[in-house]
């Protein structure tokens, strides 16, 4: 299986749209098609909305109400890590006794990487561990926000419009409500691109408390037109002789991250929200069935000094992720496989079937188990453990080039796909078929040593 | 008159393995009254330690090319590198070169790892664990060193800098640092409870080590 340090030794193929070699922890399986998928071959959905510090699930309208942003974290405006809340006993006043002072507790928010403090901007200590940190309002919210709704009500006025013209071609007894339910309108000023995405057939629903009820007086919004200043304020006299105070300026990407401000000084820059992430859902494109992981790996446990030309043998492990049986035949790539393309190396792999114990999760503790009884030719298997098998196999490389020594081969085990519907009894087919599976795998060995 | 020949010369050694013994005495560490220095650490060469200063187990203090003179209140802590070594260039052995003394200030904090060869290092800063210091740069006050940030350049840190990140980035933070005394207090009460300290040695000014 890859690691985060060994990531791309054992590669497996996927049958998709593009030929995609990759390790096993970046596939995915159906289970339904019963084939490996890769990202490339899988769909993508928005499943819900995270915060990646508090870990707080938000539903997809409500992450849009708060433009996509937690309301607790907040991130560092000056390096964009994750604001932790410090506590500091300072001495207040009691409010009964004004003479008296006792010690109050007052939060701050503070960044562990770059020391940043909301001191540091003039951001009084709060007396609430959380929740009392504002965002600076933008001074042009009501500006924007009425040009956003302006412009809402034209985009509805136009697609009346548009569907009134298309009702009078069609035949005059269909109801004026069904316009609501024509696909290919193309919404601008930002109600939702996810619904170029939706299939044919399906209403649109979020389009339903947009559209006005026949009858109802639309409200007119009318909007000043933005006017042009022919006066400009003039710069500062020592704009061009005023010395850098340079740890004041704020680099371009801290500037950035603060659209409505985009302050120049390093004491303006106030902390936002943090950003949410989203959590994907994978679909697979043929069945339209939700993915899992697949789980049945070659490992590379050991490997020998590969010299060219010389028969050395690797030692692989096979891992029986299931709890029932599995026979697992190893056949090697014949001549002019097409999907052979990558290896380097002749291999020479067990003709015996090989058979792995299902995963009992109770084997360590349970004392009395007997021993399985598999008959294990010593030259093949090396070892066998609970659901675990190591098998030799035997590489001659055949290139003397500075790469890689690669080596393919197929592996053919058996799946019983346990989450399938169970079919009416007419059939006398036992509940749980066994299906043959088979996967092109490419293992990379390492250099040759000379 | 032999025999005065020979008292004299018994005075004279006598006198001169006095000087001896007080310039080897001068090589080993004087530690301060008050400051917490674990056997297992290694002090070698003149160090002078100032009060409630704590000194971690495995914590290396060497003093190579020059004595180390460190304050008080500072905290060194676990396999931190303070060394006042010969500069690349130079040739242990060569003459003409004179021991030059490293300072270390009050209420500094040595974090897990760090090593520092910088000659003057001022109050309340802070080096993170890993950081890296050259020996040509100073330390004022209040700097923060952030962790693994290798800063090996020829200037002088002004006051209440933090440095961090990969690219070794700088900013100003507006208040220094605040002193461990909390944590100072802590591990001089737990630390002798489980290692064995080395004995201090009672000064009334433990600053700079008296010479002939």
């Amino acid at each position: 299986m890859a690691s985060l340090l060994q990531p791309d030794r054992v590669l497996y193929l996927v049958h998709g749209e593009k030929k995609i070699r990759s390790s096993l922890s970046t596939l995915y399986f159906c289970r339904y098609c019963s084939e490996l998928r890769s990202l490339e071959c899988v769909s993508h959905e928005v499943d819900s909305h995270y915060c990646p510090s508090c870990l707080e699930n938000m539903p997809s309208a409500e992450a849009k109400l708060k433009k996509n942003r937690c309301a607790n974290c907040f991130d560092c405006p000056c390096c964009m890590h994750t604001l932790s809340t410090r506590a500091t006993n300072i001495p207040a006043p009691l409010p009964d006794d004004p003479s008296k002072t006792a010690m109050k507790k007052a939060y701050y928010l503070a960044c562990g990487f770059c020391r940043w403090t909301s001191r540091d901007v003039g951001m009084a200590d709060k007396s609430v561990a959380s929740g009392g940190w504002q965002e600076p309002d933008n001074p042009h919210t009501q500006r924007i926000n009425k040009l956003i709704e302006y412009y809402q009500q034209l985009a509805q006025r136009e697609k009346l419009e548009r569907d009134r013209k298309k009702l009078a071609r069609r035949r005059p007894y269909m109801p004026l409500a069904f316009s609501q339910h024509t696909i290919h309108v193309v919404e601008k000023y930002g109600l939702g691109t996810r619904l170029q995405r939706q299939r044919p057939g399906a209403p649109i629903t979020s389009l339903a408390g947009l559209s006005l009820k026949e009858g109802e007086d639309q409200k007119e919004i009318n909007i000043e037109p933005a006017q042009a200043l022919d006066e400009v304020e003039p710069l500062p006299e020592d704009y061009y002789t005023r010395p850098i105070n340079l740890p004041e300026v704020t680099s371009l990407r801290q500037r950035l991250l603060q659209p409505d401000f985009q302050p120049a000084g390093a004491s303006q820059l106030h902390p936002k929200h943090k950003h949410l992430l989203i959590k994907r859902s994978l679909r697979c494109r043929k069945c339209e069935h939700n993915l899992m992981l697949y789980y049945f790996s070659v490992r590379i446990m050991s490997i020998p000094n590969l010299r060219f030309q010389k028969e050395c043998q690797v030692l692989l492990t096979l891992t029986n992720p299931v709890e029932s049986i599995t026979h697992v035949t190893l056949v090697g790539c014949e001549e002019g496989d097409p999907e052979d393309i990558n290896s380097t190396a002749k291999v020479m792999v067990p003709t015996k079937e090989l058979v792995l114990a299902g995963k009992d999760a109770a084997a360590d503790y349970d004392e009395l188990a007997e021993p399985q009884d598999f008959q294990d030719d010593p030259d093949v298997v090396a070892f066998r453990k609970s659901n675990k098998i190591g098998f030799f196999i035997k590489v001659v490389p055949q290139r003397e080039e500075d790469g890689d020594v690669t080596v393919s081969f197929k592996i053919r085990h058996d799946f019983r796909n346990l989450a399938a519907p169970i079919r009416p009894s007419e059939e006398d087919d036992a509940p749980t078929e066994a299906i043959w599976l088979t996967h092109h795998v490419e293992l990379s060995l390492g250099p040759l040593v000379a | 008159m032999l025999r005065r020949i020979r008292n004299r010369l018994s005075k004279k050694l006598k006198s001169i393995n006095k000087m001896s013994d007080k310039q080897n005495a001068q090589k080993s560490a004087k530690i301060a009254a008050g400051a917490v220095v674990c056997v297992e650490s290694e002090i070698r060469g003149e160090v002078t330690i100032g009060a409630r200063t704590v000194v971690h187990p495995k914590a290396r203090i060497i003093a190579e090319a020059g004595p180390i003179v460190i304050g008080e209140g500072n905290l060194i802590e676990e396999q931190a590198l303070i060394i006042n070594s010969y500069p690349e260039n130079i040739a242990p052995d060569s003459e003409g070169v004179e021991p030059k003394t490293m300072t270390i200030g009050i209420n500094n904090v040595f974090e897990v790892g760090c090593m520092s060869q910088a000659l003057k290092i001022g109050d309340n800063n802070v080096i993170e664990s890993k950081a890296d210091l050259g020996r040509n740069m100073i330390l004022t006050s209040g700097c923060i060193i952030g962790a693994c940030c290798q800063v090996n350049t020829c200037e002088v840190i002004p006051e209440n800098t933090v440095i961090f990140g990969s690219g070794c980035q700088r900013r100003v933070q507006t208040e220094r640092p605040q002193p461990q005394t909390l944590q100072l207090d802590f591990l001089m009460k737990i630390l002798p409870n489980y290692h064995h300290m080395k004995k201090t040695v009672k000064t009334t000014s433990a600053v700079t080590p008296a010479k002939n």
